[in-house]
């Protein structure tokens, strides 16, 4: 019972963790106070390291992934968005040195506060309402679910990170457009690289969802006898689904770029989170199996 | 601090600009005014020189030396007697000449805050100094000290950030806007120095096209020879369709209505898919209605608009400066600490010297007293005695330095100990 023990410090640790995390980010991204800029990266290495091993030793101690509740996904997701972020790092980290203070590139490091921001909300909603099932229900046990979920993960991953980057466009943008500068205009990449960030992660987002998408009318009427194709989870998906389909379309026919792109791009992320939190916790559908 | 460093200049703080040109100096001069100052009065000296200051640093062996000899000293060497005075010159003192450098180093006492060439100005002037063999070890140690604190402050200050002219600023903003500039064109209307200088700055960031319209059409191309560039001169009837492919527009042109106009800004944003369009307005009138600011995508800055960006840009560096000075006391602290290591060597040589002398003179004046075969003892016993009793204090001495205890107690034990046993002072006759 040494494994449960285990879970339940990670259960409590890993929010503080990001709490911390997302602190010295915003401390940095404020007042880029040597100290900070020095140990947020290793911070960020640390969290992620930990919250590897935390899904790992929950996997173990209850003998399942951590899939098969919108809570468990909620840990998986704040993972993958911390993962993305530090690979987003790193790897513009790089190109400091050669661009130079006002680089872009280098930049990119400094929306840390606000990505990672995000997972810190994933994984506190999750650690709140988490339970320790050791049990699972048998349509569970199923690999088309694996790929429906890795699918989605990945999917809902990019476009947090799209609606990241999207916000912070319309922040630059406004404040360029009203020549009120702030933090936000000395401490951000420039407009086109937020706008190209954005757009790339909510195409791949896109593309992984419509996986997931597949995958999951595939399986569920396999898996549940009831199975509706009207359950208001799936009615809330599919739309969520056109209107990311629409907004890249539109972008193609009709030439949309910039600020229009971003709030669509925001407003498709706040449906998402939406059904992801009302849908799945008040309407009983077929997400919720217990 | 017993440090002859001295330091006597000329800056934008104590002279204007007709007096500080008549000082200023060239490498060629430089050395050679160092050269005549080695001769006479220096073990180390370097000379700074830029259009805002001219400045002499110098370490001399005699205490007593005055700042005037200095001052005339640059006057008669520029032949300026008479439209230069002493008065126009300001003199610091060991550490405040230091305090002084690091200052300049970091570009706190530029005309312009946190100016970033003048750490490369302090840099070569120390090379000069080095050519002619006036960098000894203290300025040598001087200029890394420098070079540090210089590194430092635009590494963990934000002195240096934020455009502090009008053309800087508007291509600073380009850089917020788009992401790569060797990706776009640009587009100049009219002439006028201010947007030639803007254009400047776009080329050295790298800009990919460069577009001119001028209603003398042989003055864009005079422009385009002058500014040695592969670009286009476009027709200034087709304006429309030249704004229509550039990415950053700069107007500047005599006109009493405006040139630009919203409808014409939306038209064209529509053909070009909406890609964002930044538009500098130069011209004083202004050649753009401003409501062309309200276009999606469209962004378009004044000259009042950019002034207000440099204004808020200098107001920002100044408040760095508190960041800087500390900085500048820190090195301060360590520099002082290298220079004031420098002496526990010596006075612990002294002091044992100024004791054995004692001890000898001693022994010598009673020696007889002894037998023969004792005198060796003597000898022995008095060496130990005078040992014994200078161990404690070296070691207290040396372990103060060592272990870092406060700088301003191992220099107030040096002086205590050169007052007491009065080493370095003339011995009385």
């Amino acid at each position: 019972m040494e494994l449960v023990t285990l879970v339940d410090v990670f259960v409590v640790g890993m929010p503080v963790l990001y709490g911390l995390l997302v602190t010295a980010y915003a401390i940095a991204f404020f007042t880029s106070a040597p100290r900070i800029e020095r140990w947020k990266t290793p911070l960020l290495l640390v969290t992620v390291l930990l919250h590897i091993s935390y899904i790992g030793i929950r996997t173990a101690a209850f003998d399942h992934p951590p899939i098969t509740t919108i809570y468990e996904i909620m840990t998986m997701l704040a993972a993958c968005i911390a993962i993305a972020y530090a690979y987003i790092e790193l790897r513009t980290k790089a190109s400091l040195s050669v661009e130079g203070p006002i680089g872009a590139a280098g930049q990119a490091g400094n929306t840390g506060m606000f990505i990672l921001g995000l997972a810190f909300i994933f994984q506190t909603v999750s650690s709140l309402y988490i339970k320790d099932l050791t049990e699972i229900a048998a349509v569970l046990r199923s690999r088309l679910l694996g790929l429906h979920v890795s699918a989605a993960l990945l999917g809902y991953t990019a476009i947090s990170l799209s609606a990241v980057f999207g916000f912070l466009y319309l922040m630059l943008y406004h404040e360029i457009k009203s020549s009120r500068f702030g933090v936000i205009y000395s401490r951000l990449p420039n407009l086109e690289m937020l706008e190209r960030m954005s757009s790339r992660a909510e195409v791949f987002g896109f593309i992984m969802l419509s996986v997931a998408i597949v995958v999951g009318l595939v399986w569920l009427p396999r898996a549940f006898e009831e199975f509706s194709y009207w359950d208001p989870k799936l009615v809330g998906t599919i739309s969520i689904w056109v209107l990311y389909a629409i907004s890249l379309a539109a972008k193609r026919a009709l030439g949309w770029q910039g600020r229009r792109m971003m709030i669509l791009s925001l407003i498709a992320f706040g449906i998402v989170f939406l059904s992801m939190t009302v849908i799945n916790v008040y309407l009983s559908g077929f997400h919720t199996f217990y | 601090m017993s440090m002859n460093f001295l330091c006597i200049g000329i800056s934008h703080t104590s002279a204007p600009l007709e007096i500080r040109e008549k000082v200023w100096m060239s490498a060629d001069e430089i050395k050679e005014a160092l050269l005549r100052l080695k001769e006479k009065y220096f073990d180390e000296a370097m000379l700074v020189s830029t259009c805002n200051r001219t400045e002499l640093y110098g370490i001399t062996p005699d205490t007593q030396v005055d700042d005037a000899v200095f001052k005339q000293f640059l006057i008669d060497f520029k032949k300026v007697n008479g439209d230069v005075r002493p008065e126009h010159f300001y003199g610091r003192f060991s550490g405040g000449a230091v305090n002084h450098l690091f200052k300049v180093a970091a570009g706190i006492d530029s005309l312009v805050i946190g100016d970033i060439q003048i750490l490369n100005q302090v840099k070569e002037a120390f090379t000069l100094a080095g050519q002619v063999g006036m960098l000894g070890p203290i300025l040598n140690r001087l200029m890394q000290a420098t070079m540090h604190v210089g590194k430092r402050v635009r590494t963990e200050t934000a002195i240096c950030e934020g455009a502090v002219s009008v053309s800087y600023a508007a291509v600073e903003l380009a850089t917020k806007i788009f992401a790569d500039l060797s990706k776009k064109s640009v587009l100049l209307i009219g002439a006028g120095e201010t947007g030639e200088l803007t254009l400047k700055h776009l080329l050295a960031k790298g800009i990919g096209m460069v577009k001119i319209a001028n209603r003398t059409r042989s003055h864009a191309e005079a422009l385009m020879a002058k500014l040695e560039v592969n670009g286009e001169v476009v027709d200034y009837d087709v304006l429309n369709e030249a704004i229509r492919t550039a990415d950053i527009v700069i107007t500047s042109v005599n006109s009493p209505s405006y040139v630009v106009q919203p409808s014409h800004v939306q038209k064209v944003m529509k053909q070009r898919s909406n890609n964002p369009l930044f538009i500098i307005d130069i011209g004083v009138p202004r050649n753009v209605d401003p409501s062309c600011n309200r276009v999606e995508n469209v962004f378009v800055y004044d000259m009042d608009s950019l002034s207000a960006v440099v204004d808020k840009n200098i107001e920002r560096r100044k408040a760095e400066i508190p960041k800087v000075t500390t900085i500048i006391r820190e090195e301060m602290v360590e520099f002082f600490k290298w220079h004031n290591s420098l002496q526990v060597g010596p006075t612990i040589h002294e002091l044992t010297e100024a004791l054995e002398a004692i001890r000898q003179q001693e022994v010598e004046k009673n020696i007889n007293r002894f037998k023969p075969e004792d005198r060796e003892l003597v000898e022995l016993v008095t060496k130990r005695i005078v040992n014994k009793i200078l161990h404690q204090p070296i070691t207290n001495l040396r372990n103060g330095t060592n272990n870092g205890a406060r700088e301003s107690e191992t220099v107030n034990r040096i002086k205590a100990l050169r007052e007491l046993f009065g080493i370095g002072m003339q011995k009385p006759s």
